[in-house]
């Protein structure tokens, strides 16, 4: 019998073959974050000149891509797994498509493309060349090489390797919605999260109060920058994803216009560049407290 | 005769500069070889997306000895009355290294001189390569670079390895960190294993057994055949132009195709809508009218099966995505759309979209005079054309292109006459320089009417462009307004279309900008129309804001310049200029100090031609104007001779400047010939 490629051993997969890697095994953030990038196992390690190679699940949420569990790709929320190696080894696309293999994905029956894509996070002021990966066709992984974050030239090159873990199980399962993916040997994507997306997409798009949104923005971009006064970075940087993920929010209830909008990126992406120097300031100081 | 292979690895290249980055390798490899003399047979531009180089077949080992002749002393001094070397010439073979068979004397103009003549043999193929390779790569120019590792090298994507083959022997050098070797790499779908080549000559084949047809040329004809292949069972056919062809090609190391389809029920979206999703797939070309596409892709042909499925999936949620906003923006209509947009803002301090869509009504009233247009359906178009930024699907990123021509289709269905769907489906055009220009006089009208008020928002924004800065792209909107304008014949003044979208603002800019950036935009217009950058000088020096009219007086000027009289004309301008330089207030000619034969019969002549030349002006009939004007040369030039203009008594002379200005002031009516550069003149 053909083995099942579950869910959940996809992702004891891929954990597996990246810890053979020499990636330190992280778990996930714990708030909301559009992508694993923000996770500061990323954002802020990313930085300095120190040795990084990490993996972590991160589960993203994307307010405006909810589509009532009526699509079969899109949803509101889905896995990521965030792979990050600094310095980037010089065959990393070749470990990566090493890893799809080991996830029982065969080359020869299958066509993988790497599509340039030039990934840009205006609001943490970061942004890289690389390409999104597409599976037959099906867009699975970003693969971006850093070149700045938080507004600043990064000294050392680091990969980030982000793989969609719904979409990937969906290729190896064969099924045509990522709700008929099959979680366990039992139950199913759809069993566990379509309630959880029905009722996301009507709080995102119809009754998330857009003034409490707005006034909470105002509030944790205060707390923010109160905390980076006092040189406290990791408190500080909380804060930040919590205003980038209520910008998020008040996006997907079209509660922004256009002009607004680039504004509402410049602040959250102006408290990401207040991280990031306070992060690099610490690093150094904590560089020549070692030194001495 | 070696032959020598250059191929350069990289991780996936951006498509769209592949092609001019691997042409602009093979250039340099080229100039190289002719430069340093080394003689090739053949020599091939290789590239796929992850790998590009030159093929060179039967060079020589060496470059061509070159011959060098040193100059020495004249012959009589060379050698003594014996025909022995005298102390000079021995002197001179010393100092260059000479032996005595090396000596020949030559004739020259001053008499017979001594020279030395000796064959350099040509540095190795080898050396000159080796050496000039990485600077060669270094010197490759692209749009977008970056950097992968700690040699901080910058190139599209990193370089993973090098192969720098000639003949047997691998050239030795470094490049952002990867030493040149003779491994190249396989089509990752077929193998992981590096191809070890003996010899250039095994490169094409071994890596045609990888998976890599590494000649473009080959992988296109290989493509177009499949796709049509693969089309002949469809009822229709695939639509593809060439652009989209190379794209593939540069996104393809192995093309195979597979075909698909999708579901009926999305035949009802409109077509660019359905183009759109298919084209954000890559290299999907759409079977026209049919539920059917084909796609090129890169894999073993034993992907087939899986690439088709997976295919079908991606449309299947894309197709739906787009279902799903169509639908929901049919329901919501455009006239509830219209109303959202009173929320949106436009442009800081300009209000929101619907203030935009409210001066975009007033301003088309300037066209009533226009013939042809139907104002009642420019007007309801003017109102509703922004209303479907506030659609589902604009507002996605992925159809934020089809703004405007959503905004058609909903005015259709939602019950609008076609000439107002007409005109706001395609108000934006032309989007970008070369696009295409809208077919109905409504779509243009509205589009000119759009940009316009883009054009004087930015202005009033703080938006203005300056040097390569133009925040709102509204170089490019004042270049389609003229480019409409002229296309469509439309006898309009400019600045007074200007004036009008002020007014309509209620706001004010200094005097004068705003008719210098259009005459700018004119400008470049008018030379992207052939015409030469002096003649739209002196046109634009007497213009009057009618743009059919510049291009008139461009064309008479083009074609009169050739002529000797045109030219003595132009210099005769250009000495009254010179006078005039001074001059400040204008001046009245007083007849009873006019006194010289040459001085009345200019005088004379100039009143005779007024009149005539002032209608034949208001009938633009240009050639008749410049045929007018020829006619005075003479009279001006005997003026020039006979006159002293500068004479020492003050009355006499400022009469005379009168004169030459007042004659001046007839030719800029048409234009300011003083500006024509003629042949030989420095400027």
């Amino acid at each position: 019998m053909k083995k099942l490629h579950t869910f959940e051993n996809v992702i004891i997969n891929l954990k597996q073959f990246w810890q053979k890697q020499g990636c330190l095994l992280f778990e996930p953030y714990n708030s909301e974050v559009g992508a694993g990038t923000f996770n500061p196992a990323t954002f802020l390690r990313i930085l300095d000149k120190n040795l990084w190679n990490v993996c972590y699940l991160e589960i993203s949420k994307r307010p405006r891509d909810g589509r009532y569990a009526k699509n079969p790709l899109r949803f509101q929320q889905f896995y990521q797994c965030q792979v990050i190696m600094k310095p980037a080894p010089n065959d990393i696309q070749q470990i990566y498509l090493e890893s799809l293999e080991h996830l029982g994905i065969k080359l020869r029956e299958h066509e993988i493309r790497f599509v340039e894509d030039d990934w840009e996070s205006p609001t943490l002021g970061a942004w890289g060349l690389g390409w999104e990966v597409w599976l037959d066709g099906l867009e699975v992984t970003q693969f971006t090489y850093f070149q700045q974050a938080g507004g600043v030239d990064l000294q050392i090159i680091p990969v980030e390797i982000t793989y969609g873990l719904e979409r990937i199980t969906m290729v190896l399962q064969g099924v045509q919605s990522v709700f008929d993916v099959k979680w366990n040997n039992a139950l199913t994507w759809g069993y566990v999260y379509r309630q959880n997306e029905i009722e996301y997409s009507r709080y995102n798009f119809e009754t998330a109060p857009v003034d409490t949104l707005s006034a909470l923005f105002v509030t944790y971009e205060k707390e923010a920058n109160r905390l980076f006064d006092e040189g406290l970075v990791y408190p500080g940087y909380d804060n930040t994803v919590k205003c980038s993920h209520l910008f998020n929010m008040l996006e997907a209830r079209g509660a922004i216009s256009i002009s607004e909008r680039a504004k509402y990126i410049g602040r959250v992406r102006a408290l990401a560049n207040k991280a990031a120097k306070l992060y690099l300031k610490k690093s150094d100081e904590q560089a020549n407290v070692s030194d001495d | 005769m070696i032959d020598f292979l250059l191929e350069i690895g990289f991780e996936e290249f951006p498509p769209n500069f592949l092609v001019r980055a691997a042409k602009s390798l093979t250039d340099q490899i080229e100039t190289l070889l002719k430069q340093k003399k080394i003689f090739y047979r053949s020599l091939r531009t290789i590239y796929t997306p992850r790998r590009m180089g030159v093929l060179v077949l039967g060079l020589s080992r060496r470059q061509k000895p070159q011959v060098v002749e040193i100059p020495g002393p004249p012959k009589r001094f060379a050698y003594d009355a014996k025909g022995k070397a005298t102390e000079k010439l021995t002197g001179f073979m010393k100092a260059n290294n000479l032996k005595s068979n090396e000596i020949i004397s030559k004739r020259t103009k001053k008499g017979d001189y001594v020279y030395g003549r000796k064959e350099i043999t040509g540095a190795s193929t080898e050396n000159i390569l080796r050496d000039s390779v990485p600077s060669i790569i270094s010197n490759l120019e692209f749009p977008r670079t970056m950097v992968w590792n700690d040699k901080r090298v910058r190139f599209p994507r990193p370089i993973r390895w090098i192969v720098a083959l000639l003949d047997r022997k691998p050239l030795r050098f470094e490049y952002a960190g990867v030493q040149a070797n003779r491994y190249s790499w396989p089509n990752q779908h077929f193998s992981f294993k590096p191809i070890r080549l003996e010899k250039p000559r095994e490169y094409m084949n071994f890596l045609r057994h990888g998976g890599v047809i590494v000649d473009p040329n080959e992988r296109k004809k290989i493509i177009l055949t499949r796709i049509r292949q693969a089309a002949v069972k469809s009822t229709g056919k695939p639509i593809y132009t060439n652009d989209m062809i190379e794209e593939i090609n540069c996104t393809t190391e192995y093309p195979e195709v597979v075909t698909g389809n999708f579901d009926q029920r999305y035949m009802v979206l409109p077509k660019e809508v359905l183009m759109t999703v298919l084209r954000a797939h890559g290299n999907v070309i759409w079977i026209r009218d049919t539920n059917e596409y084909v796609y090129v892709f890169s894999a073993k042909k034993k992907a087939l099966q899986n690439v088709k499925i997976g295919y079908e999936r991606v449309m299947e949620s894309r197709l739906n995505d787009a279902h799903f906003f169509y639908q929901n923006d049919i329901k919501t209509g455009l006239q509830k759309m219209l109303a959202q947009t009173k929320g949106m803002t436009w442009l800081e301090g300009l209000g929101t979209l619907y203030e935009k869509a409210v001066r975009l009504q007033n301003m088309v009233e300037a066209f009533a005079s226009v013939s042809g247009v139907d104002m009642e359906e420019l007007k309801r178009a003017a109102i509703l054309c922004k209303a479907d930024l506030l659609s589902e699907m604009v507002r996605e990123k992925e159809f934020t292109s089809l703004q405007g021509i959503m905004g058609g289709h909903y005015a259709r269905s939602g019950g609008e006459r076609d000439g107002v769907a007409d005109a706001i489906g395609e108000h934006y055009l032309p989007r970008f320089v070369g696009d295409r220009l809208p077919k109905t006089l409504g779509g243009a009208l509205l589009s000119i009417a759009d940009k316009i008020d883009n054009v004087v928002g930015a202005f009033l924004s703080g938006n203005r462009p300056s040097g390569s800065n133009d925040p709102l792209a509204v170089r490019r909107s004042g270049y389609a307004v003229i480019q409409l304008v002229d296309a469509f014949d439309i006898h309009l003044d400019l600045s007074g279309m200007i004036n009008a979208m002020l007014k309509i603002y209620r706001r004010k800019i200094e005097d004068g900008v705003l008719p210098e950036f259009f005459a700018e935009r004119l400008a470049r217009y008018l030379q992207d129309k052939g015409y030469r950058y002096d003649e739209i000088k002196a046109v634009l020096a007497s213009w009057n804001g009618d743009v059919a009219d510049a291009k008139k007086r461009c064309e008479a000027l083009k074609s009169f310049r050739g002529s000797a009289e045109f030219v003595k004309l132009v210099i005769g301008q250009k000495r009254v200029r010179n006078i005039l330089k001074n001059v400040k207030a204008a001046m009245v000619v007083d007849t009873e100090l006019v006194a010289e034969t040459a001085e009345k019969a200019l005088v004379k002549m100039g009143g005779k031609i007024r009149p005539n030349l002032d209608a034949m002006i208001r009938s633009k009939d240009y050639p008749e104007v410049l045929k007018l004007l020829l006619e005075m040369r003479p009279a001006i030039d005997k003026f020039f001779d006979d006159v002293l203009v500068m004479c020492d008594d003050k009355k006499l002379r400022e009469n005379r400047l009168a004169i030459v200005s007042t004659i001046n002031d007839l030719f800029l009516k048409f234009a300011d010939f003083s500006q024509i550069v003629i042949e030989g003149e420095r400027t």
